[in-house]
């Protein structure tokens, strides 16, 4: 009877643990050795919003910076987010994360390696695809692009596309999209989505929110822009 | 005069010459905003320095926050067949996941899944065959391992580590028996089962042994098992051997293919005499998975053939699935047969539907009502019937 309390106890705890599996690698220790071939080891944190001090004020953040609706499937409150940290001997050098978004076909999971200190992109790679654009999304020379590129790019290329379409200034317009049947077109949004869901959890959860400042003035420039033009 | 010129000419100049910041400032375009991020740069933020230690916690605390995962579950399922004979399995669980980090690696996880579970009745659905034998009340566990990773690496160089990665990882507990697909995918709370139920007697064992990756393109897994299935025990048998090669997830990743071939030997306990069998198995699998317009193609083959005893073996699966692109809807048809010396062979055709109210894409956030169909074609010991599956299942 007593464990059968304690059972019962166990179930009624709150809805503050985090799930078994969220975005991880499948294999990570070779996926990550793939990326960081000088890697010695490497170290596997577990996020999730209901845990996090404000989480649902964050969360109501990510929306907001992502400029989308969240997936009640792909993208919840609980969804658990696995960030792996690369060594090599005791200096750190790579920082890896997933994100699920869902595509025409299916899902897709966009995986960013970035700098640790700088927070640039160093790789951009797909775990999973489930996309009749593949191939094409799938390029060297398309994921290639985002090297070096920060959140930053992004919000500043939400204040170009708003004020001045084309700028020079404006990094993100600057890239090529894969040649594509109309057919991949979602597909290809859909992963440039996942690339800024991927960037902006990092930020809160690795580089503390550092490129906050870019998300405000490219919101209160847009908003001036925009009023403006009224 | 002279004061006027020098002003026209620092105007001028002005336009050329870098920032005070050492960037060059990108003009505007004429009639174009200014850059209203000219005064932000990207450089990093220098960490806050604390000013005072942190709170130190206890090793409980730091055992339920730091990297710990709990989940509930909650199935209700009933079956009944053209015979009659209702059954009922209700039941309320959790999963544990707990991994364990120094300041600069995870060296360790462990996994916990328990159930307290309620039966009335029995029909032989395919995901609760172990239930014959715990009618009423029955407190289950399922999942009970630890992985250590990378196990040598205290003993070696950085050069050594550096060369090791991912190839040295021992597991110890329950978990499911290295053969077939099974290892790579979660039937914690599918209808739809793999082979190994019925080709071994029990789809988990208890085990010890080595995995990882041999390459960039194969891994391996290495055991020695208990032979026991769901209980912890030695009743006369030698324990089985098992190894599977199988292809890395690169080949999952980008050709949406997963394949293995597996090895068993030795001997377990049968799993109606509960005495010592001596087992042989070698197997072949596959799945393929594709995107389609509309959703997803998933293919499935398990293959395995040897021996219990002197009779000879072979196991045969086939499964096909399709999941609509918004993953709320998903059907399946599944053909499974085992075959025996002497006997006639077991043999099943089933049909499933199921409607997702949650489908998180890695098995974190699930909730579905399925309805199974299993045609029992042919049976050993038994008349072919029908048996129909009514499944609710909730885990967050």
């Amino acid at each position: 009877m007593r464990s059968l309390i304690l059972f019962a106890a166990v179930l009624a705890t709150g809805q503050q643990a985090f799930g078994a599996i969220g975005c991880t690698l499948s294999n990570p220790a070779q996926d990550l050795k793939s990326l960081y071939p000088k890697m010695t080891t490497y170290k596997e944190e577990l996020n999730e919003f209901p845990r996090l001090k404000d989480g649902a004020a964050l969360f109501k953040a990510l929306r907001e910076r992502l400029g989308s609706d969240l997936d009640p499937i792909y993208e919840t409150y609980e969804t658990p987010y696995s960030v792996y940290t690369v060594f090599e001997g005791q200096t750190k050098i790579g920082i890896v994360h997933g994100v699920n978004v869902p595509g025409k076909g299916g899902v897709i999971q966009v995986f960013l390696s970035l700098d640790p200190v700088t927070a640039e992109i160093r790789n951009f790679f797909f775990q999973r695809l489930e996309s009749p654009a593949a191939r094409q999304l799938r390029t060297k020379e398309f994921r290639a692009q985002f090297e070096g590129l920060t959140l930053a790019d992004l919000y500043k290329h939400d204040y170009y596309a708003s004020t001045s379409p084309g700028a020079k200034a404006d990094k993100i317009a600057a890239i090529k999209p894969p040649t594509l049947e109309a057919s991949g077109r979602q597909d290809y949004d859909a992963s440039l989505r996942g690339l800024r869901k991927n960037l902006i959890l990092l930020d809160f959860f690795v580089y503390g929110r550092r490129f906050e400042p870019f998300f405000e003035r490219a919101k209160q420039a847009s908003g001036k822009a925009k009023a403006g033009k009224e | 005069m002279r004061l006027i010129a020098l002003l026209l000419v620092s105007l001028a100049l002005v336009g050329t010459l870098p920032s005070v910041t050492g960037q060059e400032v990108p003009r505007p375009a004429p009639g174009a905003p200014p850059d209203p991020f000219s005064d932000l740069t990207d450089t990093p933020i220098p960490p806050v320095t604390p000013t005072a230690d942190p709170p130190l916690r206890s090793w409980r605390q730091k055992f339920f926050t730091e990297n710990f995962g709990f989940r509930k579950e909650i199935l209700s399922q009933f079956a009944t067949s053209e015979h009659g004979q209702p059954s009922s399995r209700q039941s309320a669980g959790f999963e544990i996941l707990k991994k364990f980090s120094t300041s600069t690696a995870t060296f360790a996880s462990i996994n916990f899944q328990g159930r307290l579970v309620r039966r009335d009745g029995f029909q032989p659905v395919v995901n609760d065959m172990e239930g014959q034998s715990r009618p009423g009340w029955a407190f289950e566990y399922h999942n009970a391992y630890l992985d250590l990773y990378n196990i040598f690496n205290p003993m070696l160089s950085d050069e050594q580590r550096r060369a090791s990665v991912g190839r040295f990882n021992l597991r110890a507990g329950r978990f499911y028996v290295p053969f077939g697909l099974n290892l790579q995918t979660d039937t914690h709370g599918t209808v739809l089962q793999l082979s190994n139920e019925r080709n071994f007697g029990f789809e988990r064992d208890w085990y010890s042994g080595f995995w990882g990756a041999i390459n960039q393109h194969l891994n391996y897994d290495a055991y020695y098992l208990m032979g026991s299935g769901y209980d912890f025990k030695f009743k006369g048998q030698k324990g089985l051997v098992a190894a599977r090669l199988s292809l890395s997830n690169k080949y999952n990743s980008e050709y949406g293919l997963e394949a293995g071939v597996s090895v068993l030997a030795g001997e377990r306990l049968a799993h109606q005499s509960q005495k010592p069998m001596e087992t042989k198995r070698a197997g072949l699998d596959g799945r393929y998975r594709r995107a389609i317009r509309t959703g997803s193609l998933t293919f499935t083959s398990e293959l395995s053939g040897g021996s219990d005893v002197a009779d000879t073996i072979f196991t045969q699966l086939y499964q096909s699935e399709y999941l609509t692109a918004s993953r709320r809807w998903g059907v399946a048809t599944q053909y499974r047969r085992f075959a025996q010396d002497h006997q006639q062979a077991d043999a099943s055709l089933i049909g499933e539907i199921t409607w997702y109210l949650r489908n998180d894409v890695g098995n974190s956030n699930l909730h579905w009502l399925k309805l199974n169909v299993e045609r029992r074609i042919a049976r050993m010991h038994e008349q072919p019937s029908t048996i129909v599956t009514l499944q609710y299942y909730l885990y967050r």
